[in-house]
């Protein structure tokens, strides 16, 4: 691998005609000629990919991203959106990356002690290096931390931060983030998908890799941890929040288990996590809440995404916290106006990378200077919060506040100056974009990572989250309308540093379960499951109705009395309104394929079940997602061959979706609690179909619809020369444990399934699940066809049911019964 | 003034609830000019654990754990106390422009101090109608104490006093906009108008004694829990309770219990428990004075 040929291909230079802007101050154009070497390395690679394969780099790229499933939500939106990544990331030779990584590793350790003192002795305050104002004003102050101690004294542990490069490539800190470190998880996606894309071209250029920062992160939380080998968990607020695609995916990389609030429990000072098999330590948290709702009995008690006394388990060293309560105090902009002169006070060295200027106008000469060049500056809310006179939180330029605005804002800066903050203005350099076929020298800004390893010291990803601004504007937020994102690539000369990295990581012990399966996960794959077998059942249901059996002389569904029974199950099923009579049987078909508002039709099942599935990211393949996810095929005709192949095509998307569970997932306890949903919805079905076709129409027109409906026909006839008769069907469909689509065949295997989950008796007697499953399996497999009547089927259908409250009740979460996106499969 | 002081609460759920867990802030805070004798906390059923301890603002706070499942809970807390005559407010108190400067100049973050008085609360956040509406009050060369006055007097003149247009989890701004309310929305308007104008406001929660009607005897357990706002008046004067449901400032009538930047820093009772239900919850209070 280290002694690869270099390409024969001969590049374009499509970057010989980037334009020169030279006040602009460029990345590419300014780079030192060796650095200059690897922008058209990358530049020609790009190129010949696009040749070799006759799609853009783009395209190349927006496959990948489509692949990896990769998204993200503005404010505002519904739905997520694709990703939007530029095939050439921006490249930074190593020489201009190592003065960045020192100011970063220097602004940490600063943001490290400015913490440690407003939590613990306030000597900056007293001082006077910090106005109280400025610390109070912070929304994120938590008084309550005041004189609580980390175990081993780190307040951070990730550390984002935003950089501005100015036009004679002079980074600036712009904003530090110590809340949330939006964007590591893109960073990550970013480098997969464009590694992904672009075959060897990053190794060719002796792009630093991003792993090792991640292993070094998940080393530093570890060795901060009370217990060895201890369990980390990445807290999130839920799916609904706009970051949930990222932190699903840093949690699946990571290997941490993805955890909300409810999922989580304090049991005499310590954390656990509710699994299906009983609580478990969690020995750290990588939070990505606010402290404020952390834990509604020590901080805000309206929060309903914390943990009732999760305060006691991090005062009490019983957990480590990823970052500190309490620390994103600092990532107030007005605490940047103080921050220069407090690395001679607290490190008695130089900063090595500036802030952006900032005054803050609480201070009586900085708010006269502030008032009289309004129009050189950029003026904020100092607190990150809307205040008066200003439109937005977002800085407004001086000069271009029409005098109105101007007015109303310095009547407001005169009452209340604390709420403001200036920041000079700062020019970005360009870096080149390909837009199109074209390289374009766009304005960026960069976020940057800084973690701490196993021995507590910093660590700077090398590399990091580029965003292009459409607009020129400053990023503050992580992508705005029209941005595009790039990877960011460090740049070695040689290719040395990477294999130094890899031996960091250490060996880990060897191990083979499935990790924690918390409780609420467990209860999100059973409902996975069962929606899409219901799902896939209502399909098969229409497929039949529609006649696209393999019966020969099946133009629909047999006799008309056999498809009006069909016909009543979707309306049982919520797969039709009550209004379905009026409807022709493809009108119907129709309906309960596409109808998003019949909460039983397959487009609301699907729905639902995509909804439920958001919630398990972390957990799916993303090939299974990816099918998961795939948005129904359009259809606005009535007519039955295209309702059919609609229906087939749903039917294949259903089998590869089993397939690919059947082949990719490990058999641990999520696959089981998938399979256990799909299993028990299917053995429903199968009683349910079979006692809604009872008495209807010619016993062989209601046989053949439910050989069609559960794929039996082949092996009836393989079996038997006979047209259907009931006994021998139903001792196929019913009692044949070899039919993999027979009832005896589902609860053999939700019986395996339950015997194999965790139990929580120490006297090794059956839990109640497992009983009342082999209840429903005895007479399956101890009696004989001609004994099955309705009444014994009406009896299992119920004793099914039964046994899936019962596992609920065992395994799942107990209160909530509401689950937000949860509607009740009817029928 | 003495008083023996007696605070039941009863809460009732609508179906049997698991793993209470509550905090209480019915203890007075160390106050100046108050002592706290022979505190005592009675819960039925009877807690698995109680903590006592500082809360992060001037606030005393008791932890309880009530592990058993229960349907009915009951909490009452009885003490004497001794209120001290406050010192006579000064005759010129500083203008509004120094303390705004002040304020700021402090360096002083403790609980006390008034820079954590000045910003935006969780349910007292800035509204420019009220900013506007006060506006009139605080003119840079007023002096505080007139402009906590003339503010205060506003309130009891222009809102009228409701318990049944808010509730408790009423911010200051919806308050404001119906112009009605109890003690405190109109705390906490008053605490937003001050804040608005850059003077340091607090939430204060207490008790204030009711004198019967003439002729008649007081009724025992007719009184509910009180609140009012302090303004910071600079360092000499310190917090000022000014009491806008009655108009005028705290005094041997009221009983300080706890200080913070809004109702939900330091509200009486809160928590949390396990199970769905619905929760009823009445208050039986009773400050009796008591002669020397």
């Amino acid at each position: 691998m280290a002694t690869r040929a270099p390409r024969k291909a001969q590049p374009v230079d499509r970057l010989k005609d980037y334009p020169v802007d030279v006040d602009a101050g460029d990345l590419f154009r300014h780079a030192p000629p060796e650095v200059a070497a690897k922008w058209r390395m990358m530049a020609g690679g790009l190129n010949t990919l696009a040749q070799d394969s006759g799609l853009s780099a783009q395209e190349l790229l927006a496959r990948q991203i489509a692949d990896m499933g990769m998204s993200f939500r503005m404010t505002g939106d519904a739905e997520e959106r694709s990703w939007p990544l530029t095939p050439m990331p921006l490249i930074v030779g190593a020489q201009e990356w190592a003065k960045v990584e020192a100011g970063l590793v220097q602004r940490a350790r600063l943001l490290e002690a400015v913490v440690g003192d407003i939590y613990g002795p306030q000597d900056l305050v007293r001082e006077g290096h910090i106005p109280a104002a400025v610390v109070a004003g912070s929304r994120y102050f938590a008084r309550a931390m005041s004189g609580v101690l980390p175990r081993r004294g780190h307040y951070i542990h990730v550390y984002a931060v935003d950089l501005a490069r100015g036009p004679h490539g002079q980074w600036r800190v712009l904003g530090d983030r110590l809340r949330l470190a939006n964007g590591v998880g893109y960073a990550l996606e970013n480098r997969l998908a464009l590694s992904r894309g672009t075959g060897s071209l990053l190794s060719d250029i002796h792009a630093r890799r991003l792993a090792g920062f991640f292993g070094q992160l998940r080393q530093g939380l570890s060795a901060d941890c009370p217990r060895e080998s201890p369990r980390i968990a990445l807290l999130t607020p839920g799916r609904f929040n706009q970051s949930y695609p990222e932190q699903a995916h840093l949690a699946r990389y990571l290997g941490f288990p993805l955890v909300e609030g409810r999922d989580l429990s304090v049991i005499d000072g310590k954390l656990y996590v509710r699994t299906i098999g009983g609580p478990k330590r969690v020995d750290a948290l990588w939070r990505w809440i606010d402290t404020n709702s952390l834990d509604p009995l020590n901080f805000d008690a309206r929060s309903t995404i914390g943990v009732p006394d999760l305060a006691d388990c991090w005062a009490g060293g019983q957990v480590a916290m990823a970052n500190w309560p309490g620390v994103e105090v600092v990532e107030a902009p007005a605490f940047a106006a103080f921050l220069p002169r407090l690395f001679q006070t607290l490190l008695g060295e130089d900063p090595l990378l500036p802030n952006v200027a900032t005054w803050w106008c609480g201070g009586e000469t900085e708010a006269d200077l502030v008032r009289g060049r309004l129009d050189e500056l950029m003026i904020a809310p100092a607190f990150g919060q809307r205040v008066e006179g200003l439109a937005t939180v977002q800085p407004a330029h001086g000069a271009q506040l029409t005098p109105e605005a101007r007015e109303a804002l310095l009547a407001a800066m005169a009452r209340r100056p604390m709420d403001y903050c200036a920041q000079e203005i700062i020019n970005l350099s360009t870096t080149p974009a390909l837009i199109e076929d074209r390289f374009e020298p766009r304005p960026f800004t960069l976020r940057a990572f800084v973690a701490r390893g196993a021995d507590g010291e910093w660590v700077v990803m090398p590399g990091g989250f580029a965003r292009l601004s459409s607009s020129g504007k400053i990023a503050s937020t992580l992508m705005g309308e029209g941005d595009l994102s790039a990877d960011v690539c460090v740049v070695d000369e040689a290719d040395e540093e990477r294999f130094s990295r890899v031996t960091l990581t250490g060996a880990p012990s060897i191990r083979r379960d499935g990790g924690v399966l918390a409780a609420q996960a467990a209860d999100n794959l059973f409902w996975f499951g069962r929606y899409g077998e219901r799902a896939e059942m209502t399909v098969r249901v229409v497929r039949s109705i529609l006649g696209g059996g393999i019966e020969v002389d099946a133009g629909a569904s047999g006799h008309p009395e056999v498809r009006a029974r069909l016909i009543e199950l979707l309306a049982n099923w919520g797969a039709l309104g009550p209004d379905h009579g009026a409807l022709s049987p493809a009108e119907a078909c129709r309906a309960a394929l596409v109808e998003h508002d019949l909460p039983g039709g397959v487009a609301a099942l699907l729905n639902t079940q995509r909804n439920v599935g958001q919630s398990l990211r972390d957990r799916f393949a993303p090939d299974f997602w990816r099918i998961a996810s795939r948005s129904l095929p359009a259809l606005d005709s009535h007519r039955p061959g295209v309702l059919l192949r609609v229906a087939r095509e749903l039917i294949e998307r259903f089998a590869a979706l089993s397939g690919l569970g059947a082949e990719d997932m490990v058999r641990g306890p999520a696959w089981r609690f998938l399979d256990l949903g799909r299993r028990i919805e299917r053995a429903l079905s199968l009683c349910r179909i079979a006692r809604q076709l009872e008495g209807a129409g010619e016993e062989s027109d209601r046989l053949n619809t439910l050989l069609d409906i559960f794929d039996s026909q082949i092996t009836y006839r393989s079996r038997y020369l006979s047209a259907p008769l009931r006994d021998p069907v139903y001792d196929l469909l019913l009692l044949d444990p070899d039919n993999p689509r027979s009832l005896v065949h589902q609860v053999q295997a939700i019986e395996r399934h339950i015997a194999a989950l965790p139990s929580l008796r120490e006297d090794a007697l059956p839990e109640a699940p497992l009983r009342e499953v082999r209840a429903v399996l005895a007479p399956l497999v101890s009696l004989t066809v001609d004994q099955f009547d309705e009444p014994r089927m009406v009896e299992i259908e119920m004793r099914l049911n039964a046994l899936s409250d019962s596992i609920s009740a065992r395994y799942f979460l107990q209160f909530d019964a509401a689950v937000a996106g949860r509607t009740p499969l009817q029928g | 003034m003495r008083y023996r002081i007696h605070h039941s609460t009863s809460l009732l759920y609508d179906s049997v609830v698991r793993l209470a867990r509550l905090n209480l802030r019915l203890k007075p805070a160390p106050w100046p000019g108050q002592r706290v004798e022979n505190f005592a906390l009675k819960l039925d059923p009877p807690p698995a654990e109680i903590e006592a301890g500082d809360g992060p603002w001037i606030v005393h706070r008791h932890r309880v754990i009530l592990r058993e499942a229960l349907s009915e809970l009951s909490i009452e807390s009885r003490f004497e106390i001794e209120v001290n005559e406050p010192a006579p407010a000064p005759e010129d108190a500083p203008d509004i422009a120094s303390i705004r400067a002040a304020a700021l100049a402090l360096p002083d973050l403790s609980a006390m101090g008034p820079a954590s008085y000045l910003f935006a609360s969780p349910m007292a956040p800035p509204s420019a109608a009220i900013a506007e509406w006060a506006a009139p009050f605080f003119g840079p060369d007023q002096s505080v104490l007139a402009a906590g006055h003339a503010l205060m007097g506003a309130i009891h003149a222009q809102f009228s006093y409701d318990g049944t247009a808010t509730s408790v989890t009423t911010t200051a701004k919806d308050a404001f906009e119906q112009k009605r309310g109890v003690c405190q929305d109109f705390a906490h308007v008053m605490i937003v108008a001050a804040r608005a104008h850059g003077i340091p406001a607090a939430y204060v929660s207490g008790y204030l004694r009711t004198l019967p009607p003439p002729g008649q005897p007081r009724l025992v357990g007719a009184d509910a829990m009180h609140a009012w706002a302090a303004l910071w008046c600079g360092q000499d004067i310190g917090w000022v309770g000014f009491d806008p449901t009655n108009d005028v400032l705290a005094g041997t009538d009221h009983i300080f219990v706890a200080m913070g930047r809004d109702y939900a820093d330091i509200a009486p009772i809160d928590g949390v428990f396990m199970g769905g239900a619905g929760q009823r919850l009445s208050v039986s209070v009773d400050v009796e004075p008591v002669e020397d």
